[in-house]
C-alpha cells in the first residue's frame, strides 16, 4: 500500500486491480449484505425509498461511522479503543449540559478530551503498555464522569446542536450527507495524506518507519487526536439526534465499532486501513437494527439475530479471502 | 516483578534447583499493598471492628474470582484472547438456576447453570476454530445471543431463588463465608492444574506462543476450546450462585464483564499471554470490593468510584509494566498471528 511513494515506478493497472480486489475484497462482501438487507427491508417496507424513509433509515448509522472511522484509525497502528462507547456518550452529556449552560466550559472540555487522548497515545508508545487495557480502564473513567455530570439520562442539547438534527434537505437523506462526509475525511486522512500513510506503516513495520527518519511517537500522537476529534463528532451527532445526554446512549459502540472496521476489511494487527470499507460495516450493522424492528421480529431476539448476522458475514469474509488468496 | 521471565513455572522450577533465598517480588504484590492500604483506611475511617470489611469483602469477591478465573485462563491464551461474553452469560444463567431449581430442586439449578455457561461458551468456540472469527468479536456475538435468551427467560420466569441455595450462599464456617472457602479450593485447583498438570502446562505454553506450542505437538485448537468452555463454566456457577446472593435481573452480569478482565490485570496476569497468576485474583479482588466499600463509606458517588476504578486499572497497568519490561512488543506479536515477525527488534524500536 505504501509502494508507490518508496519506488520510483507506480504499479501498473494490473497489480493495482489485484491488490484492490484482494483488500477490498471484504468490504464487498459487506457491501453484499448491505444490499441484501437493504433489499429485504424495502420489500418488507416500499415506504423507505423516500427520502423520508431513507433518513430514518439511515439516521442512526451516522454516529456510528464516525466512531467507526475513529476505531478504524487506532486499529490502523495495531491498537484497539475500548473506552469509544461510554467516551461517545460521555461527549453527549457534555453537549446536553455545559454546552448548553456554558459553552465556552464545554468546548474546554472537549479540548481536554483530545489532550487526553493524545496523553494515552503517549503512554502506549512511551511505556509499552497494551491499548485495550489502558483504553479499557479509561473506559471506566468515562463512564464515572458520564455518571457524575449526568447521573440519569436528561439535560437538553444546545439548539444550533439540534439544528443540526433537524436538517432535512428536499433533494437527499441528510444522514447519507454525514455518512458521506464522515467516510470522506477518513479516507483524506489515511489514504491521501502523508500522515494516513505513517499511521499505517506504524502498524505495519514500525521498524521501518523509524529507520525512514519518522517519529513513532509523534504518529501515535497524532492519530489518537485526531480519532478523539472524530468521536466527539460521533457524540455531537448523536446529541443532535437524541437531544438529550446519557451516558449510556452508546455502550455498544465499542464492539460495535471493532465489528464494524473488521466487518469492512480491517484487521486486529494493524497496517490496513479502509475508510469505505469501515462506512459499509457500519452501515450495514446499523440497518440490521433497523430491519429487525422492521420486519417485526421480537425485541428480545433482536439481538440475538444482530450477532448471528455478524457471525455469518465474517465467515463469508474468512471464506472469501481464503477463495481469492488460493 | 523484578525477574523478566513471564513464566510462573521456570521460576519456581529455577528457584528450587538453584535453592538461593534471593527474595522474589510476587506478581500479585501490588495488589496486596493496594488491598492492606484500603484496609487500613477502612479501619481509620470506621469505628467497626477491623476484621468486619474483610469479612464483608469475602461475602462478595468470591464471584468476581470465579468469574475472573475463567478470564484469567482466557487472557493467558494470548493476546486477542478476551472473553467479553461472561457478563451476559452470568445474566442468563441466574435465571436459568431459578428456573431449574424451582421445579427440579437447587443442585439441579446449579447444574443447569454450569451446562447454560457452557451451552454458550460452545458458540464462541465454534466461532472462534471453525469460523476463525477473532475471539473478541465471537465472545461479543455469543453475548448478543445470551442476551436474547435472557429476556426471553426473563418474561418467562418470576420465581425467585431456591431456599436452601440462599442459605448456602449466606451460610459462614468460623465467621468465613462457605462461598469464599469453595472458590478458594478452585482457585487452588487451577492454580495446582496450571502447574503440574499437562494441560494447564499447554495453557502457559500456548500464551507464551501459540506457534511453539504447536510445533511442540500441542493441540492448540483443543487447548483453546477447553479454555473457553472453562471460562463459560465459571461465569454459568457465578451466575446460578449470584441468583440466590442477589436476585436475578437483565443487568446482573453487566459490570462482571469489565471488572473480571480489571481484576485480571491488577491481580498481575501478564496481559499479553502466558503468565497466569490465580492468587492475585483474591488480592486483586477484595482490593476492588474493599475499595467499593471504602468509597461508600466516605460518600462518593457511583461516578467518582468508577474514575478511581479506571485511573488505578491504568496506573497499574503502567506500573507493572515498566517493572517487568512487557506489554505492548508481545501484545502485537501476537495479536498480528500469523505474521512473522521477531519480537525483540520491536522490543527494541519501543524501547
Amino acid at each position: 500500500m505504501t509502494s508507490s511513494t518508496l519506488t520510483p515506478t507506480l504499479p501498473d493497472t494490473r497489480t493495482r486491480l489485484k491488490v484492490t480486489a484482494a483488500h477490498g475484497s471484504p468490504a464487498l462482501l459487506s457491501l453484499v449484505a448491505m444490499v441484501v438487507i437493504f433489499s429485504i427491508a424495502v420489500a418488507n417496507q416500499p415506504g423507505i425509498l423516500s427520502i423520508p424513509g431513507l433518513t430514518l433509515m439511515l439516521m442512526s448509522a451516522v454516529p456510528l461511522v464516525l466512531a467507526t472511522q475513529a476505531q478504524m484509525l487506532i486499529m490502523s497502528v495495531g491498537d484497539i479503543d475500548l473506552g469509544i462507547g461510554y467516551l461517545v456518550g460521555f461527549v453527549t452529556v457534555i453537549a446536553a449540559t455545559l454546552l448548553q449552560t456554558s459553552p465556552f466550559v464545554g468546548i474546554l472540555v472537549l479540548g481536554t478530551i483530545v489532550i487526553a487522548y493524545a496523553a494515552l497515545g503517549l503512554i502506549i508508545q512511551k511505556r509499552n503498555v497494551p491499548s485495550i487495557i489502558v483504553t479499557l480502564g479509561m473506559s471506566f473513567v468515562w463512564l464515572g464522569l458520564g455518571l457524575q455530570f449526568l447521573p440519569t439520562p436528561g439535560g437538553e442539547a444546545p439548539a444550533w446542536l439540534a439544528a443540526i438534527g433537524r436538517w432535512r434537505p428536499d433533494w437527499v437523506p441528510a444522514p447519507l450527507v454525514f455518512i458521506l462526509i464522515a467516510t470522506l475525511v477518513g479516507w483524506l486522512i489515511v489514504r491521501r495524506s502523508r500522515l494516513g500513510t505513517r499511521m499505517r506503516a506504524l502498524g505495519s513495520s514500525p521498524a521501518t518507519l523509524e529507520k525512514l527518519g519518522w517519529s513513532l511517537t509523534r504518529t501515535r500522537v497524532l492519530t489518537y487526536l485526531i480519532a478523539a476529534g472524530l468521536i466527539i463528532a460521533a457524540g455531537l451527532m448523536l446529541a443532535s439526534q437524541t437531544r438529550s445526554g446519557d451516558i449510556n446512549s452508546a455502550s455498544n459502540f465499542t464492539l460495535m465499532t471493532i465489528a464494524a472496521v473488521i466487518l469492512g476489511g480491517g484487521n486486529f494487527s494493524g497496517g490496513r486501513a479502509l475508510p469505505l470499507g469501515a462506512t459499509l460495516g457500519a452501515v450495514t450493522l446499523g440497518l440490521i437494527t433497523v430491519l429487525l424492528s422492521l420486519i417485526n421480529l421480537s425485541s428480545s431476539l433482536q439481538s440475538a439475530a444482530q450477532g448471528l448476522i455478524v457471525l455469518a458475514v465474517l465467515a463469508g469474509r474468512v471464506i472469501t479471502e481464503r477463495a481469492i488468496r488460493s | 516483578m523484578t525477574t523478566t521471565l513471564p513464566d510462573t513455572t521456570s521460576q519456581t522450577v529455577r528457584r528450587r534447583q538453584a535453592g538461593r533465598s534471593r527474595l522474589v517480588w510476587p506478581a500479585w504484590g501490588w495488589s496486596f499493598i493496594g488491598m492492606i492500604g484500603v484496609w487500613l483506611c477502612i479501619i481509620t475511617v470506621s469505628s467497626g471492628s477491623p476484621i468486619e470489611p474483610l469479612n464483608q469483602a469475602l461475602t462478595l469477591a468470591p464471584y468476581l474470582v470465579l468469574v475472573a478465573l475463567g478470564q484469567m485462563l482466557v487472557i493467558t491464551l494470548g493476546p486477542g484472547n478476551i472473553d467479553v461474553s461472561v457478563g451476559a452469560i452470568i445474566s442468563m444463567t441466574a435465571y436459568v438456576s431459578v428456573a431449574v431449581s424451582f421445579s427440579m430442586g437447587p443442585v439441579a439449578g446449579i447444574a443447569a447453570a454450569i451446562a447454560a455457561g457452557i451451552a454458550a461458551a460452545s458458540c464462541s468456540v465454534i466461532a472462534i476454530l471453525l469460523l476463525r472469527v477473532p475471539p473478541i468479536i465471537a465472545t461479543l456475538a455469543t453475548s448478543l445471543i445470551v442476551a436474547s435468551a435472557t429476556l426471553l427467560l426473563a418474561g418467562a420466569n418470576r420465581s425467585g431463588a431456591a431456599p436452601a441455595l440462599r442459605d448456602f450462599v449466606n451460610a459462614k464456617v468460623a465467621g468465613i463465608p462457605v462461598i469464599a472457602i469453595v472458590v478458594g479450593l478452585v482457585t487452588v485447583a487451577v492454580a495446582f492444574a496450571l502447574r503440574r498438570t499437562t494441560f494447564g502446562l499447554a495453557v502457559i505454553a500456548t500464551g507464551q506462543s501459540f506457534k511453539a506450542a504447536g510445533k511442540a505437538g500441542i493441540r492448540v485448537p483443543f487447548v483453546t476450546a477447553v479454555v473457553y468452555l472453562l471460562s463459560g463454566t465459571f461465569a454459568g456457577l457465578a451466575g446460578g450462585l449470584l441468583a440466590a446472593f442477589i436476585s436475578p435481573s437483565t443487568v446482573l452480569g453487566t459490570s462482571y464483564m469489565l471488572d473480571s478482565i480489571a481484576v485480571v490485570v491488577v491481580g498481575g496476569t501478564l496481559i499479553a499471554g502466558g503468565r497466569p497468576v490465580p492468587f492475585g485474583l483474591w488480592t486483586g479482588a477484595t482490593f476492588f470490593v474493599l475499595l467499593s466499600g471504602l468509597l461508600n463509606l466516605v460518600g462518593w458517588s457511583v461516578g467518582a468510584q468508577n474514575i478511581l476504578k479506571g485511573v488505578l486499572v491504568v496506573l497499574v497497568v503502567v506500573i507493572s509494566s515498566a517493572a517487568t519490561r512487557t506489554g505492548r512488543s508481545s501484545l502485537r506479536r501476537l495479536l498480528e498471528g500469523r505474521r512473522t515477525q521477531t519480537p525483540t527488534t520491536k522490543e527494541k524500536i519501543h524501547g
